[in-house]
């Protein structure tokens, strides 16, 4: 095993989003998900750490700056000032923080690579965050 | 799988002493933390599990929320955690407290599901507690 080391970039978005599940009533959604079917949104928190050997030339896991660009790209711009419920990738899904951070992953894992992509942070808001580290973890 | 993390807050007295030691004793081991002082805590939640396909919710987070006021902050909040019934027993360093939550919580939480008890002491110091087995 090579010298791993994890580095950790935090980003911001502003997202708007409501619960709600396409193939059951009004009634159903309002009983499960009570005050979450109505629209509202979050200052999300994401914080995204890459894993890996460091370059023995650079002393880096990963440019940040190449990070920064790549998850501004990809996930900032997309869903920044966004209705979740309106992006394809949230057809028949519905947004909870725990989908969020699964789709966060599903779209950067391919960009930075899984075997380097270690974890995707997404927080809600200060008092919930959800952690995932793709589909073999 | 993936985890959630639900964080709360409290507020408590508390001092370091060991029933069994005499005060001078208990000052010697505990320094400062031997005098009755307070914190404001932050409790981390941790459970663990796979979003629901239709609903995407892993957790019902209303239970969690419900089991952690009911066990554990309507016992401390506000108060002196030597006199706290549920505690008993227990000398009330962040790794205590943060085993003692766990075993608050274990039984009011779905089988499993809890993964981490995370007491925050103050913004310099924190405990994880993640069961006898880890």
């Amino acid at each position: 095993m090579t010298d791993q080391a994890a580095s950790t970039r935090r980003f911001t978005f502003s997202a708007g989003h409501r619960y709600w599940v396409e193939s059951w009533s009004p009634e159903e959604n309002e009983r499960f998900f009570g005050r979450l079917t109505v629209p509202h949104g979050h200052n999300y928190t994401l914080d995204v750490t890459v894993r890996g050997p460091i370059d023995p030339l650079t002393g880096m896991v990963i440019d940040l700056s190449e990070l920064k660009r790549v998850v501004g790209e990809t996930v900032v711009e997309r869903f920044d000032h966004a209705d979740l419920n309106a992006d394809p990738l949230f057809r028949g899904r519905v947004p909870t923080t725990e989908n969020l951070a699964m789709t966060v992953w599903e779209l950067l894992a391919p960009k930075l690579g899984a075997d380097r992509l270690w974890q995707v942070r997404v927080w809600e808001d200060p008092n919930l965050f959800v952690d995932y580290r793709g589909p073999d973890a | 799988m993936l985890e959630l993390t639900r964080v709360y807050h409290f507020s408590a007295g508390h001092r370091l002493a060991d029933p069994a030691l005499s005060d001078d004793a208990n000052e010697a081991l505990y320094g400062a933390c031997f005098r009755p002082h307070g914190h404001n805590y932050y409790l981390e939640v941790t459970v663990a599990g796979r979003p629901d396909p239709v609903t995407g919710m892993s957790v019902d987070l209303g239970q969690i929320d419900g089991a952690v006021h009911a066990r554990v902050l309507d016992h401390v909040d506000h108060r002196t955690l030597e006199e706290v019934p549920a505690l008993a027993g227990v000398v009330t360093t962040g790794e205590g407290l943060a085993r003692a939550f766990w075993r608050l919580l274990t039984p009011a939480v779905p089988a499993g599901a809890l993964r981490r008890v995370t007491v925050v002491e103050t913004a310099k110091n924190r405990f994880q507690y993640e069961g006898e087995a880890a």
